[in-house]
C-alpha cells in the first residue's frame, strides 16, 4: 500500500514482518516519513530499539568535479520485488519485525535524501546489524543505476558503490 | 538465421530482452523481442543470446542476468514468454 504522505510512491507492505517499501519519483523528507512510520507503531506495539540510516547525494562527483545532479534508473517490477525479498531475508536473519525502506528514483539533487532504511527491533544489536546489512544488500543487489550529471557538462554511469 | 523484431509490447512466442543504464546506451537499444524456437529441444540461454546480439562488456563479471525479474544463471534455458534482462553493475543506495 502506498504511503498517504507520499502519493507518488509505490510499494508494498507484507503482513507478518511489517515491511514497508516505497520508491519516490520526487523528493521526500526522511524525518517526516520516519515520524509517520513511528506513529504507526506507537504504544505497546512500539519497538524498543530502532536503527536508522539516511543517505544523501554528495555535492561532488567521483572525479572531484562539482555534481549538478544524480540520476537514478531502476528496473520497474524487479527493483520493488528485490527490495522486498532482501528486506524479508535480512529481517528474518536478525529476528527483527519492522522495516522501512524508502528510495529515490529519477533526478536527485545534492543534499536531497536518496535512501532511508529504518529497522525496529527488541534490541539495539539486531536493529543496528540488520540496518547496516540491509543497506549494503540493497546497494549491491537491488537493480538501481546511478548516473552523475557533472557541472562541467559530462554525464557518466557509475560502475559501483562508494567504499563503506 | 534468427531475426530480431521491433520492440513494443510482449509478443506470444518470443523472449523479451531488456537492457538498462550504460549497457542500453552502449548497445543503442533498450528492448527487443527475440523469437523463441519451439522446435529446439535445448532452450536458448542468456549467454548464447548475449553472444548473438554482440552486446558490449563482459557477461558474468560485469553484467548480471535476470529472468522474469529474478537473478539467474547465464546458462539457464529460456522459454517463450520469458523476460530476460541484462543488468550492468548495480549502484543503489
Amino acid at each position: 500500500m502506498s504511503s498517504p504522505f507520499c502519493p507518488q510512491s509505490v510499494g508494498a507492505d507484507t503482513e507478518a514482518m511489517l515491511i514497508k517499501i516505497d520508491l519516490h519519483s520526487t523528493g521526500f523528507e526522511p524525518l517526516v516519513v520516519l515520524e509517520h512510520w513511528q506513529q504507526a507503531q506507537s504504544g505497546i506495539a512500539a519497538s524498543a530499539a530502532e536503527a536508522h540510516f539516511i543517505g544523501r547525494v554528495r555535492g561532488v562527483a567521483a572525479d572531484g568535479c562539482a555534481l549538478e545532479a544524480l540520476e537514478l534508473e531502476h528496473y520497474p517490477g524487479m527493483t520493488e520485488q528485490q527490495l522486498e525479498q532482501l528486506a524479508r531475508d535480512c529481517c528474518s536473519r536478525h529476528g527483527v519485525n519492522r522495516c522501512l525502506v524508502q528510495h529515490r528514483i529519477g533526478r536527485v539533487l545534492p543534499g536531497e535524501a536518496i535512501v532511508l532504511v529504518a529497522i525496529g527491533a527488541d534490541r539495539r544489536g539486531p536493529a543496528q546489524r540488520c540496518c547496516q546489512e540491509l543497506l549494503e544488500a540493497l546497494k549491491h543487489h537491488a537493480p538501481f543505476w546511478k548516473r552523475e550529471w557533472r557541472s562541467d557538462g559530462n554525464r557518466e554511469w557509475l560502475s559501483g558503490n562508494t567504499p563503506l | 538465421m534468427v531475426s530480431v523484431v521491433a520492440a513494443d509490447v510482449p509478443r506470444v512466442g518470443t523472449i523479451r530482452i531488456l537492457l538498462f543504464a550504460g549497457l542500453r546506451e552502449r548497445a543503442g537499444w533498450g528492448e527487443q523481442h527475440w523469437p523463441a524456437n519451439p522446435g529446439c529441444a535445448a532452450g536458448l540461454t542468456p549467454r548464447e543470446l548475449w553472444l548473438q546480439l554482440q552486446l558490449p562488456g563482459e557477461l558474468g563479471s560485469q553484467v548480471r542476468v535476470a529472468i522474469n525479474r529474478q537473478f539467474a544463471d547465464a546458462d539457464t534455458p529460456l522459454r517463450a514468454g520469458d523476460e530476460l534482462a541484462f543488468l550492468p553493475p548495480i549502484s543503489g543506495g
